[in-house]
């Protein structure tokens, strides 16, 4: 399992194992300030991150 | 810095031919005080009522509480920045109408409010059911944006407690508490042997209607400053927040931060109270780690050897909580934070969505989750369907005969993060 959210801190505390940082609280997986497409290109690449990380071995915590 | 707070105890409030204080009754010109409120088009009705100690009101959904103030000497108007000009606050002589309060309503939910009932269990849990309240309810114009509503609102309660203490500026003044302290080099000489304690304010700063306002600037844009504690006691932060009911600091909560009074109190005694440094709970990991580097290098460039940090909020503040109380261990300063926990309905849950070792001394204000029932008022004052929209409240919490099963969350100020509040292992 992947986790994406804002407050690494947070998941590091309640065991997330494989920990993608978001973008901001209200808006974790986009950044709708800098307009559509720069918002949808950074939903994708979070999107990828989190497929590369869910398919990456690991033996710990890790932030990707 | 001098500040003197002129305080006329109130101990009544009534409607009268006009407003002013007698024998401790504050009367109240209701067609003046509606007037100072009115003209705003951004409202479609506004609505004045009193709620007074031991009544059988409830008022839902409350947004702020305004303590009336006015400033005598050393400025005119109250809250700089909004009704005065925007120059340093904490000098002179200030007018407080003491335990009379504004209270502001309206349906802006969705967002997040909060309850106070003035008589029954919930009574026990707020302190503004202890204060003589003049309720502003402020119903929106048709298709009024959410933000519009809130700054309409958060203004119009500044304005009509300024409105009163304005009325009453010839009233008997029953106290008079000074607030005397210099610059920080000035008390170091006087108390070079005194533990040098600062303290940090944290706000809720998050936007989407979670902001609070120093010197009317919105401080999610502002980095952490230091603050003469005056300025704290005399109106410098002004509450935005339409959140969690429980510990949010209200306006009032400012006004009388209950850290601030107490660490004046020990000072030159057995501490040596540099200040206060407001500080922000951003909504980017970056900033949260901006924010407390540079609370942290404040407190050491200012030579503290203690911090104390309060919280505002829970849940991802939590992580602001610990850099600052991390940051500063790590630097060798002793830190102390206050803060309530959301340890679920049972007590039973970690109380805090972060957790670092190095924060090891934690005042507790109380659990947010704890279940209370409330009875029915006999009047209800605003939206009583909001409580399905309040942090700690659902659909089901209203009862058909008009009693309530809810969080303590959804009472306003119940778990102040700044101690200003009865709650303890014992009632206190």
């Amino acid at each position: 399992m992947v986790q994406i959210a804002t407050i690494v801190p947070i998941m590091l505390t309640v065991g997330s194992n494989r920990i993608v940082p978001g973008v901001a609280i209200p808006h974790p997986v986009g950044d709708p300030a800098k307009g559509p497409e720069a918002d949808k290109k950074a939903r994708r690449e979070l999107l990828l991150k989190a497929l590369k990380a869910m398919t990456t071995p690991i033996s710990e915590q890790t932030i990707f | 810095m001098r500040l003197e707070l002129h305080e006329v105890h109130v101990s009544d409030i009534q409607w009268g031919q006009r407003t002013e204080v007698l024998d401790h009754v504050l009367r109240v010109n209701r067609e003046e005080a509606l007037a100072s409120v009115s003209g705003d088009d951004r409202f479609a009705s506004v609505q004045l009522d009193l709620a007074r100690p031991g009544e059988s009101v409830r008022i839902i959904p409350v947004k702020d509480v305004v303590e009336p103030r006015v400033k005598l000497k050393g400025g005119r108007g109250y809250f700089p920045g909004f009704f005065a000009p925007p120059e340093t606050a904490g000098e002179g002589v200030t007018l407080i109408l003491k335990g009379a309060a504004v209270v502001t309503c309206g349906p802006i939910v969705a967002f997040q409010e909060g309850f106070i009932d003035m008589s029954g269990t919930g009574a026990d849990y707020t302190p503004f059911s202890k204060t003589q309240n003049l309720v502003l309810t402020v119903e929106p114009a048709e298709g009024l944006g959410k933000h519009a509503y809130e700054e309409a609102l958060r203004l119009a309660g500044l304005k009509l407690a300024l409105y009163l203490a304005e009325a009453c500026r010839e009233a008997a003044v029953d106290e008079v508490r000074v607030f005397d302290k210099g610059s920080i080099n000035e008390e170091n000489d006087k108390y070079p042997d005194l533990p040098r304690i600062l303290y940090v304010c944290m706000a809720i700063t998050q936007g989407l209607l979670h902001d609070t306002f120093l010197y009317s600037a919105d401080m999610k844009t502002v980095l952490p400053t230091l603050l003469h504690p005056n300025e704290v006691l005399d109106g410098a932060l002004v509450s935005g927040n339409c959140v969690s009911a429980c510990d949010k600091n209200t306006t009032f909560h400012h006004v009388n931060n209950p850290v601030v009074e107490a660490l004046y109190r020990r000072h030159g005694k057995d501490l040596n109270f540099l200040g206060v440094v407001p500080t922000v709970e951003d909504v980017r990991l970056a900033g949260k780690e901006r924010a407390s580097s540079m609370n942290s290098a404040l407190a050491r460039n200012l030579g503290a050897h203690g911090v104390i940090v309060t919280e505002e909020g829970y849940g991802n503040p939590d992580t602001d909580l610990c850099l600052n109380a991390k940051k500063c261990e790590v630097l060798g300063i002793r830190t102390v934070v206050i803060s309530d926990e959301a340890a679920g309905t049972d007590g039973a849950s970690q109380g805090l969505a972060d957790a670092t070792p190095e924060m090891s001394a934690f005042v507790s204000s109380g659990n947010v989750n704890e279940m209370i029932e409330v009875p029915p008022m006999k009047t209800v004052l605003g939206h009583p369907e909001a409580i399905e929209n309040l942090s700690g409240g659902a659909a089901e919490s209203l009862r058909p005969d008009g009693s309530m099963f809810v969080e303590l969350q959804a009472v306003i100020g119940s778990t102040c993060e700044l101690g200003f509040s009865r709650i303890g292992c014992e009632w206190i």
